[in-house]
């Protein structure tokens, strides 16, 4: 279904719905920086710059509980989290790189175990994409075979239309619903253009002979050239859409405390250092080669897709300028 | 106002990088030269290692070559070839944290072939590499650096770096702002700050100083920090941070540059370097010290503090 809204009408929707006790989150200034983070007012969002952390957060937080645990003498109490809790969220203004994650994040928190904490705040959870207009030169969708005005992900997309306001276009269920609950925000749409999608540099690259090359080059020269720069932080990884590795703890003392999942990287040193002390991944560009095969070849094989959707935030971040789309023209052209 | 930094030395600096590169591979001076090179975005570098003459004319000297190099020297990297004579761009900054390392032994000077930059200025951010360099890109320890021309180099460029104009003293004026805080406003201030932090410990592994092969706060047999980002284990991580690097911290600002959520860490190096620089008038420098101001120990030491 296609519909248009004004500008000042998609900022009365949010009022609206926070007004309703409806929780929205979408891009706004916080500190120096741009996040997504809770609205408290339709003021906050913020529509011209890509926030420094992507949306995965909204279903997969840097640190989250799983349950409680109490020790008195020889009782033990568990208490586990009742995902019921999580609250329904509208995210609004989120970009095709980030709503694009979505998707291929579900297949993999969804795959041999079902994550309850990923999936039931998935399910409480309307996805509004926003089209980009702009791209800057870490900008890469179009080069992993999406593109700025992306649908996959979202539950509506809007598209800025010339002279102001937006199209909004249905791409679930979900998305007819809302347009249906707030249908007097929304009118019909009345042929006014579109503005110009933005153009990353990048040409598409041939992902299938990326993969080709990374098949059968585990071993290969080019990973020591490529990564010998790595210091092996975990910012790509934080930063990424996709990244999804995590890691549990117990925290607290012997007589309560909680378990607790964090966000893991592949950079870190320790990330597959067995208790024997062994470490099959002793040097970073071991670890640097994981991050490439498991985004273009090991997500692939499992799944049928590529685990980047070009958000370019690694490239942004990277302490030591590496660059993955850089790093992906040189293994094309092997 | 906004005003333009001179920097047309750098394509000499460059020039003569790549030449002085080139003599000591093909000369076997050094095995390697762990340098910069231009990144695939305009403006962007990244560090590279070359080991043959040939990509000696991989190498510049830009505006947009923040690293501290120093790092790869480390034994936290050992993915970097350490044997025999290196060769190494280092800028005032990074220099002053290899003399750091070097009192530390954790480097041998006749390992090393030093290639010192005279320098003016860098930016301070990477998020946009090709922007102009002026009194608003440059990076706030430029602002109060007094290092452009490192000592004590094998080779250094024959340019007389560009006086720089005024500049603001940024992390002075920040520093004198939050001492001006009662302790609870600037325990808020920092509470916020380290809110931000995800753990992703790329102030760490930027260090050149954080060469522990095993991080007090990657223990888990016994848990000595906690691991999670949350406010009590991310305080916890920075002051450890903080305290382990007094009294040794250079100035490089690595820590702060490389942060992605934007915590002005180097904020807390700079408030340890002027306690260290009153309480004991020791500062980082390009002369190597055997101990650093508080690993060692003299019946004069100022114990005013202790109450």
């Amino acid at each position: 279904m296609q519909k248009q809204i004004t500008e000042a009408n998609l900022r009365l929707l949010i009022d609206s719905l926070l007004l309703k006790g409806q929780r929205v989150v979408g891009p706004r200034q916080s500190g120096s920086m741009v996040l997504y983070e809770p609205l408290a007012s339709a003021s906050d969002l913020v529509t011209d710059e890509l926030p420094r952390r992507s949306i995965k957060e909204a279903f997969f937080p840097v640190c989250e509980d799983l349950l409680e645990y109490r020790k008195e003498g020889q009782q033990i109490e568990l208490k586990d989290i009742d995902p019921a809790r999580f609250p329904e969220t509208v995210l609004i203004g989120v970009r095709p790189c980030d709503a694009a994650a979505v998707p291929v994040l579900d297949a993999v928190f969804s795959w041999d175990y079902k994550d309850q904490f990923f999936l039931a705040r998935r399910a409480k959870t309307t996805i509004i994409g926003l089209v980009c207009t702009t791209a800057d030169d870490a900008c890469f969708c179009t080069a992993v075979g999406l593109s700025p005005n992306d649908p996959k992900g979202s539950d509506l997309l809007l598209t800025p239309l010339v002279g102001g306001g937006f199209l909004v276009e249905s791409q679930s269920e979900k998305g007819e619903a809302f347009l249906a609950t707030w249908q007097d925000r929304f009118s019909e749409p009345d042929g006014t253009q579109t503005q110009a999608l933005a153009t990353p540099a990048l040409q598409p690259f041939d992902l299938k002979k990326i993969k080709a090359w990374l098949d059968d080059h585990f071993e290969d020269p080019a990973w020591d050239s490529i990564a010998v720069r790595c210091v092996g932080c975990g910012a790509c990884a934080f930063v990424c859409p996709a990244c999804h590795c995590f890691d549990i703890v117990d925290e607290g003392s012997e007589k309560a405390g909680k378990r607790r999942k964090f966000w893991d990287a592949c950079g870190f040193s320790k990330f597959t250092n067995h208790a024997s002390g062994h470490n099959p991944r002793d040097l970073q560009p071991k670890r640097y080669r994981n991050r490439i095969m498991h985004k273009f070849k090991y997500y692939d094989d499992k799944f049928g897709q590529t685990l980047c959707t070009g958000c370019g935030r690694c490239i942004r971040v990277c302490p030591v300028g590496i660059d993955i789309a850089g790093v992906l023209e040189e293994i094309q052209e092997k | 106002m906004t005003q333009t930094i001179d920097i047309s030395s750098y394509s000499t600096i460059t020039d003569a990088i790549r030449s002085e590169a080139r003599r000591i591979l093909s000369d076997s001076t050094v095995s390697a030269v762990i340098g910069y090179t231009a990144g695939r975005r305009k403006g962007s570098t990244q560090p590279i290692v070359i080991t043959t003459a040939d990509d000696a004319d991989q190498l510049i000297f830009t505006a947009a070559c923040l690293n501290d190099l120093v790092v790869y020297l480390t034994k936290a990297k050992k993915d970097v070839p350490k044997s025999g004579r290196i060769g190494i761009v280092v800028k005032g900054c990074d220099l002053k944290a290899l003399v750091g390392l070097l009192g530390e032994s954790q480097l041998k000077r006749e390992n090393l072939y030093l290639i010192g930059i005279p320098c003016s200025g860098v930016l301070g951010s990477l998020l946009k590499p090709s922007a102009e360099l002026t009194t608003e890109t440059i990076a706030s320890k430029c602002c109060e650096c007094s290092d452009q021309l490192p000592v004590g180099c094998d080779f250094v460029p024959t340019v007389t770096p560009a006086p720089l104009p005024d500049l603001e003293k940024r992390y002075a004026n920040e520093i004198a702002r939050l001492e001006a805080m009662t302790p609870s406003e600037r325990w808020e201030f920092w509470k916020e700050q380290f809110s931000k932090c995800i753990k992703c410990y790329a102030c760490r592994q930027v260090c050149p100083f954080c060469f522990c092969e095993q991080c007090l706060c990657d223990r888990n047999r016994p848990q000595m920090v906690e691991q999670t980002p949350r406010p009590s284990g991310n305080t916890a991580w920075h002051l450890v941070r903080a305290m382990h690097l007094a009294g040794r911290c250079a100035g490089c600002a690595e820590c702060e540059r490389v942060c992605p959520m934007d915590i002005p860490l180097n904020l807390l190096n700079r408030k340890m370097a002027k306690e260290l620089k009153e309480l004991f008038n020791s500062e980082a420098g390009f002369e190597v010290r055997d101990t650093g101001p508080l690993t060692s120990y003299r019946e004069d030491d100022d114990q005013s503090f202790i109450r």
